[in-house]
C-alpha cells in the first residue's frame, strides 16, 4: 500500500525564507518595470528630500535634521508602503495571481510578505538616504535613543502592510485605492503629530489622536531621534523609554488588531 | 505517517494493488443557503485519470477546491495521499499540482522568469528548459507573459502546475480555449504523467477529451453524481443507435422486438439495447429482399449520448 506521503528525507524543500525571497525578487523586478511605480515610490521622494536644502524651509528651527528624518520615515511608510501594499494586493487579487500563488507550496503569509517586501525595502532605503542627506547638509544630530526609532520603523512597516491588507477588503480595483486609502492617509498626516504637533492640539483631541495607528510610530521616532515627547517636553534616553511605554502599547494593540482584521477580511479571489 | 484509509470497493473488473491517491467521501459544500456539492464520493488511484463532467454550475469547481486545499468541506472528507489537504497542507502540497479554471500571472515577467520564480518555491522543481519544452513554449521563453496568446498562457499555467513533478494532479478545464493542436499536446502530457504513475483528476466540457483521457468518469448534476463508472459502463446505460435511409417504394423492414423507433421511412432511426442481434436480423432481411440500406450507421452508445441524456434530464426538471 503506497500512495501515501513519501517525502524523501533527502529532498527537503526550500526554506520559508528562500521561498519568500524568490517571490520578492520577482515582485521587485515587476516594480522596477512599472515606470509609474518607480517614479512615485523611488524618484519623487528622493527629489523631495534633495530639494529641501534649496528651498530653505525651516532651516533655522532647532532639530531640523531629526525632523526631516522623522518626516521622511513617516511619509515613506504611509505613501509608499501602505499605498503600494493596497494597490499591489488588489491588482494581484483581481488578475487572479494571488489565488494561483496559493496553489503551490507557498503559504498565504509568505505570499503576503513577499508581495509587500519590495515596498518595505525601498522605504527603508529612503529613510537611510534621508539620513545620509541630512548628514550631508550638516544637520545631523545624534539621536537620544536608537532602539525606539528602529522599533517604530520596523513595527510601523508591519502595521501599514497589515492595514493595507485590511484596506483591500473595501478596494475593488487598483485605481479605486486612491479613494479607499484616503481616510488612513489623512489620519496619518493630520492626527499623528507629523504635520500638526500633538502639543498644539486641544488636550482631549491629542489624547484621542495618540490612540490612532500612525501616532505611536511618529511619537517613538520623535522620542528617539529628537529626544522630544508628544507634549513637547525634552527627554533623555531613560525619559524616552518612560514616555515610550504608552505608544509602544498602542502600537502592539494596533498590530494585534490589524492582524486579526486582515485574517478576517482579506480575500484571495475577486468577489464574483 | 499517512493515516491508513480503508479502500472502498474497486470498480468491477479492475484489480487495485494500491491505495487511492485521492479519496472523496460524501463531500458537501454550501454557500449560505445554496448547496453546491451534495455529498459526492469518488476515488482516484495512481496511474489513473478521473474526469468530472457536468454543465456549468454543476459543482465541479466547488468540489475541486477542496481537493486543492483551497477550501474546507462543509461535510464529508477529502484525503489526498492519505492526508487532509487543508490541515496537512505542508505535507500534501509538494506532491500536488493544481491548474485552476482561471488564474492570473503578472504580465510584466517573461515566461522563463515566471517559471524560474515558481520553481524556486517548490521542493523538487523541473529545470526551466524541460518545463518549457514540455508545453512547447521554449521559443517564447523571453516573451513577457502579457504578450502571450490565450492558448500560450494556458500552456504556461499547465507548465507551472506540473513544475513540481506532482504525483496528484488536479486540472480544472485544462484545455478550454486551446486550439486543437495544443489540446492534443496537453492530452499527451497528461498521458505521460499517468504513465509515470500520477493520479489525475480533471474537469472538462469536452466529452471528446474525457473519452480520450479518462479511465473513469463521473457526471455531476446539481451537486450530485448521477452517473459514474468506466466509459463502457456509462455508455451501457444508454441504448445503441441504428440509422439507415430507404429508397422510395422500398418495403419496410419488420420491426424487431426490443427496438424503439425514433423515426420511420425513408430515414429510419432505431434505438436498441441488443445491437448485434437486431443488426443481424436487419442485414439478413435486407439481403433476402434485395433492399439497399443507404448510409447505414450502427453505433453503441457513446459517453456523449449518456451525458446529453443526463443534461436533458436537467432541462426537463427545470
Amino acid at each position: 500500500m503506497t500512495a501515501t506521503l513519501t517525502t524523501p528525507t533527502d529532498q527537503r524543500g526550500p526554506s520559508r525564507a528562500s521561498r519568500v525571497r524568490a517571490l520578492a525578487t520577482a515582485e521587485t523586478r515587476l516594480l522596477l518595470r512599472n515606470r509609474t511605480a518607480v517614479v512615485n515610490s523611488v524618484l519623487l521622494p528622493l527629489l523631495l528630500v534633495a530639494a529641501i536644502p534649496f528651498l530653505g524651509i525651516g532651516e533655522d528651527i532647532a532639530g531640523f535634521g531629526p525632523t526631516l528624518v522623522i518626516s521622511g520615515a513617516a511619509v515613506a511608510l504611509v505613501f509608499l508602503v501602505y499605498y503600494n501594499t493596497v494597490t499591489t494586493f488588489v491588482a494581484r487579487r483581481e488578475d487572479l495571481t494571488l489565488q494561483r500563488m496559493r496553489t503551490g507550496e507557498l503559504t498565504g503569509l509568505e505570499v503576503l510578505v513577499a508581495t509587500a517586501a519590495p515596498s518595505v525595502l525601498i522605504a527603508l532605503g529612503q529613510v537611510l538616504l534621508t539620513g545620509v542627506g541630512v548628514l550631508a547638509i550638516g544637520r545631523w544630530e545624534a539621536p537620544t535613543e536608537y532602539v525606539l526609532p528602529l522599533v517604530a520603523l520596523f513595527a510601523g512597516a508591519v502595521l501599514v502592510v497589515l492595514l493595507g491588507a485590511v484596506s483591500t477588503a473595501f478596494t475593488r480595483t487598483p485605481e479605486s485605492a486612491q479613494v479607499t486609502t484616503f481616510p488612513f492617509v489623512m489620519i496619518a498626516l493630520l492626527l499623528s503629530g507629523l504635520m500638526i504637533p500633538l502639543a498644539s492640539m486641544p488636550d482631549q483631541l491629542a489624547q484621542v489622536a495618540r490612540l490612532l495607528p500612525m501616532t505611536p510610530v511618529v511619537e517613538l521616532l520623535r522620542l528617539g531621534l529628537a529626544g522630544q515627547a508628544w507634549d513637547g517636553a525634552t527627554v533623555d534616553a531613560a525619559g524616552a523609554w518612560a514616555a515610550g511605554l504608552q505608544p509602544l502599547g498602542v502600537l502592539v494593540a494596533w498590530l494585534l488588531l490589524g492582524s486579526l482584521a486582515a485574517r478576517r477580511w482579506f480575500r484571495w479571489a475577486p468577489r464574483r | 505517517m499517512a493515516v491508513p484509509t480503508a479502500p472502498a470497493p474497486a470498480p468491477a473488473g479492475t484489480a487495485r494493488s494500491t491505495a487511492p491517491a485521492v479519496e472523496v467521501v460524501d463531500l458537501q459544500r454550501r454557500y449560505g443557503d445554496f448547496t453546491a456539492v451534495r455529498g459526492i464520493s469518488f476515488e482516484v488511484h495512481p496511474g489513473e485519470v478521473f474526469a468530472l463532467l457536468g454543465v456549468n454550475g454543476a459543482g465541479k469547481t466547488s468540489a475541486l477546491e477542496v481537493l486543492e486545499g483551497l477550501a474546507d468541506p462543509d461535510g464529508g472528507s477529502v484525503r489526498v495521499l492519505g492526508a487532509d489537504p487543508v490541515a496537512e497542507r505542508a505535507r500534501v502540497r509538494p506532491h500536488l499540482g493544481v491548474l485552476l479554471q482561471s488564474s492570473g500571472l503578472p504580465g510584466d515577467l517573461t515566461v522563463a522568469e515566471t517559471v524560474r520564480t515558481w520553481g524556486r518555491t517548490l521542493t523538487a522543481p523541473r529545470p526551466v528548459d524541460e518545463a518549457l519544452d514540455q508545453v512547447g513554449l521554449t521559443g517564447r521563453a523571453d516573451v513577457r507573459v502579457r504578450s502571450l496568446s490565450g492558448g500560450e498562457r494556458r500552456r504556461l499555467d499547465l507548465a507551472l502546475a506540473l513544475l513540481g513533478r506532482p504525483s496528484v494532479v488536479v486540472l480544472d478545464e485544462p484545455t478550454t480555449g486551446l486550439d486543437p493542436e495544443s489540446r492534443r499536446q496537453v492530452w499527451r502530457l497528461v498521458q505521460d504523467m499517468v504513465a509515470g504513475g500520477a493520479a489525475v483528476v480533471l474537469t472538462t466540457h469536452h466529452l471528446e477529451e474525457a473519452e480520450e483521457l479518462a479511465d473513469r468518469v463521473a457526471v455531476l448534476k446539481a451537486g450530485q453524481i448521477v452517473l459514474s463508472g468506466t466509459q463502457a459502463e456509462i455508455a451501457e446505460t444508454q441504448p445503441a443507435t441504428i440509422r439507415f435511409t430507404l429508397d422510395e417504394g422500398a418495403p419496410l423492414p419488420p420491426q424487431p422486438a426490443g427496438v424503439q423507433v425514433v423515426s420511420t421511412a425513408p430515414r429510419v432511426e432505431w434505438h436498441t439495447r441488443a445491437l448485434q442481434p437486431v443488426l443481424a436480423d436487419l442485414l439478413g432481411w435486407a439481403a433476402r429482399h434485395g433492399v439497399v440500406l443507404h448510409a447505414l450507421h450502427a453505433r453503441a452508445a457513446s459517453l456523449e449520448q449518456a451525458f446529453l441524456a443526463v443534461a436533458d434530464g436537467t432541462h426537463d426538471a427545470a
